[in-house]
């Protein structure tokens, strides 16, 4: 079973300040989106149980964003091969833009039969990119995965809903979507990391894909960035704590949160 | 000249912080608190990611990186004395792939088969035993003996103060500790040969000391008896011991400054939350200069010696690789910079964190009392007491009219 496994190079938001409302990037590193991380887990724990497989990691990105450092991570944790996508036209794309990118590079690529993403990237998380390389690819997909096993039709997947799970299964090929809580990714070894820098990794730029930079040009402009702000109520409740516990009660019922 | 890790050491710094501060940190109270050893899991942790291997060549089992040993080891243990701050895990850590680092350098092949891919696998405890009830500092005159006999050196006499009895008897064969015995008494430290002892022989017997400190770690003594160590268990060459012994303290102080940096680092980012939240007459206890310019003094003095530190690290392994590069006093005056000042740092920090944290610093609520007690293992002596680390600078600074280790006669 070949997978492929797509991960993006997000700067490392604990690590930013904000300043005057807007984030200050200066010298921010950069590191792999934790849910990617959690993919490339589901891809390597597959790739062990149904043997005779490959795992490809695959990224995209602008020419400064240091991807051939952070890919090997992904090399580290275990992944066979990398494939990058560098170039500088990628610097104001958007998901649609990177969606095509990355449907292309996997039409180049060949030969595939998974298709796993993150269900977002650790900054923007707009869990688009995933669906939107399906129907680019015309393959089935699966969001929210918390189990993947082969079998089935060609791959059996446990769907983490809000309220409920639903298993489905897909013929290969197919995209899908982790969860977080569908594995803890593992740490690198010293004798992984140093044997990360030997594996295959190919670099194409969006002309090796035969795509224009036209193509993936951003039809998006961003507005605002802020987080939606709410006005606390600050309410203090007085008394005991069998009073507090009270008011609690009938604060929560006023607001229509309790006895809905 | 780039002063940034690789690609690579960033990796494993990353992977080792991250795994030592969910696994390690919170279990670090309990672990000084139950002194009962490293447990299992943490060690197996630790052997997961390669840790015990820094020093160890892959065909015996470690995942060493040719060179760059020390600089491993060194992230690894100051990462895991972030976790650990009473001491225990990391020094436990240090010693077995510090002394593994020259059993693999001065050990015979036989010797290295056996110890190495015990250790790198979590399943050997390796430590160093050379001082004695009568001292550590002036090694040249220490008594134990281990005259050659029919194969062996047979040891008679006794070393005292030592870390890991109980780990060894723990963990079994091949555990053990190198060692300093006197093959020729007639030639002074010249009669000194370095020697691997597993802790497991006919003739030797243990005891165990109560400490103040690092309480997931054992100390005690040893007391040889005939006991025949097997000739292939020679470290070097017969008769340079003390100089071998020396090369391997450089490179276990490497990663005792390590330690008590990583301790530092750690100690002072406490501080630093502790006293931005904690407000006093009506302000943050690090608006006041008094607590703030003395946590900066000690960040001063940190930074500067991770630099020191890192410099000394790479200069053993760029010695390795390119022999004739530096002389042993290029190295022996940084080494022993970083190991005369690093125990001091770290205690320092420990203690005016304390202070900060006013009454709740005093008590076992905070992790700074156990890395004060655990610290201050290193500033009394173990790897070489301060006073030594500044004679080796005077020595080697301003030779033999400075050298005191050396008695007009």
């Amino acid at each position: 079973m070949d997978i492929v496994v797509s991960v993006k190079t997000n700067l490392d938001l604990q690590m930013i300040r904000i300043k005057n409302r807007e984030p200050v990037l200066e010298a921010i590193p950069y590191k792999t989106g934790d849910l990617d991380k959690n993919a490339v887990e589901a891809a390597l724990q597959l790739r062990d149980a149904v043997g005779d497989s490959k795992v490809i990691a695959l990224t995209v990105a602008e020419s400064n964003r240091k991807v051939r450092e952070t890919i090997k991570e992904v090399l580290a944790m275990g992944a066979d091969e990398a494939v990058l996508i560098v170039d500088p036209a990628l610097e104001s794309t958007d998901q649609a833009g990177v969606a095509r990118t990355l449907a292309a590079a996997l039409q180049k690529i060949g030969s595939y039969d998974l298709v796993l993403f993150g269900e977002g990237s650790s900054d923007d998380y707009s869990g688009q990119v995933g669906p939107r390389v399906a129907e680019l690819l015309g393959v089935p997909q699966i969001g929210y995965a918390r189990k993947i096993t082969a079998g089935g039709a060609g791959v059996l997947v446990e769907r983490s809903m809000d309220e409920f799970i639903e298993t489905l299964e897909a013929p290969l090929p197919a995209v899908l979507t982790v969860v977080s809580e569908i594995n803890e990714p593992r740490i690198p070894s010293l004798m992984n990391i140093m044997k990360a820098g030997k594996k295959p990794t190919e670099e194409w730029s969006l002309a090796d894909l035969g795509l224009d930079p036209a193509a993936v040009a951003s039809s998006c402009e961003t507005l605002s960035n802020l987080a939606e702000e709410q006005d606390r109520k600050h309410v203090m409740l007085e008394g005991g704590a069998v009073d507090q516990a009270a008011g609690l009660v009938n604060a929560l019922l006023k607001e229509g949160i309790l006895g809905r | 000249m780039d002063f940034r890790y690789s690609t690579e050491q960033e990796l494993f710094r990353q992977g080792v912080r991250e795994w030592a501060t969910k696994n390690l940190e919170p279990r670090a109270r309990q672990i000084d608190k139950d002194e009962d050893g490293i447990p299992e899991d943490i060690v197996q942790g630790l052997v997961d990611l390669g840790v015990f291997g820094v020093t160890i060549p892959e065909e015996l089992g470690g995942c060493a990186v040719p060179g760059e040993e020390l600089i491993y080891a060194m992230i690894a243990v100051h990462e895991i004395a972030r976790a650990d701050l009473s001491m225990s895990t990391p020094v436990y850590t240090l010693l077995t792939i510090g002394w593994s680092y020259i059993v693999n350098k001065f050990g015979t092949q036989q010797l290295r088969e056996e110890v190495l891919p015990a250790a790198a696998a979590g399943k050997a405890f390796v430590g160093i035993n050379t001082t004695e009830p009568g001292g550590g500092s002036d090694l040249a005159r220490i008594k134990t003996t281990g005259f050659k006999s029919d194969g062996h050196y047979v040891l008679n006499g006794e070393k005292a103060y030592v870390s890991g009895p109980k780990e060894c008897m723990k963990l079994g064969a091949p555990s053990g500790h190198c060692s300093l015995v006197v093959t020729d008494p007639s030639t002074g430290h010249k009669g000194l040969t370095f020697i691997y002892i597993p802790a497991h022989l006919d003739g030797i017997s243990w005891t165990v000391y109560e400490d103040m400190g690092r309480m997931g770690l054992s100390t005690g003594g040893w007391l040889y008896k005939d006991a025949k160590v097997p000739e292939y268990c020679l470290l070097g060459e017969e008769g340079k011991g003390f100089y071998h012994v020396m090369e391997g303290f450089n490179a276990a102080r490497v990663l005792v400054a390590a330690a008590c940096l990583g301790g530092a680092e750690k100690g002072l980012e406490i501080s630093a939350e502790y006293s931005t939240q904690r407000k006093m007459f009506g302000r943050p206890l690090i608006k006041y200069e008094a607590t703030s310019f003395e946590m900066v003094n000690d960040w001063m003095q940190l930074d500067m010696l991770k630099l020191n530190l890192l410099r000394g690290a790479w200069m053993i392994g760029y010695e390795s690789q390119n022999p004739g590069t530096f002389s042993r006093k290029d190295i022996n005056k940084v080494i022993a910079t970083v190991k005369c000042l690093s125990p001091t740092l770290g205690h320092e920090v420990a203690r005016h964190g304390m202070m900060y944290h006013g009454a709740f610093g005093y008590t076992k609520e905070t992790p700074l009392e156990m890395m004060l007690r655990g610290i201050m293992s290193y500033e009394v002596g173990a790897e070489g007491g301060l006073n030594v680390m500044r004679g080796i600078i005077a020595r080697d600074l301003w030779g033999e009219a400075a050298n005191p280790f050396r008695a007009d006669d």
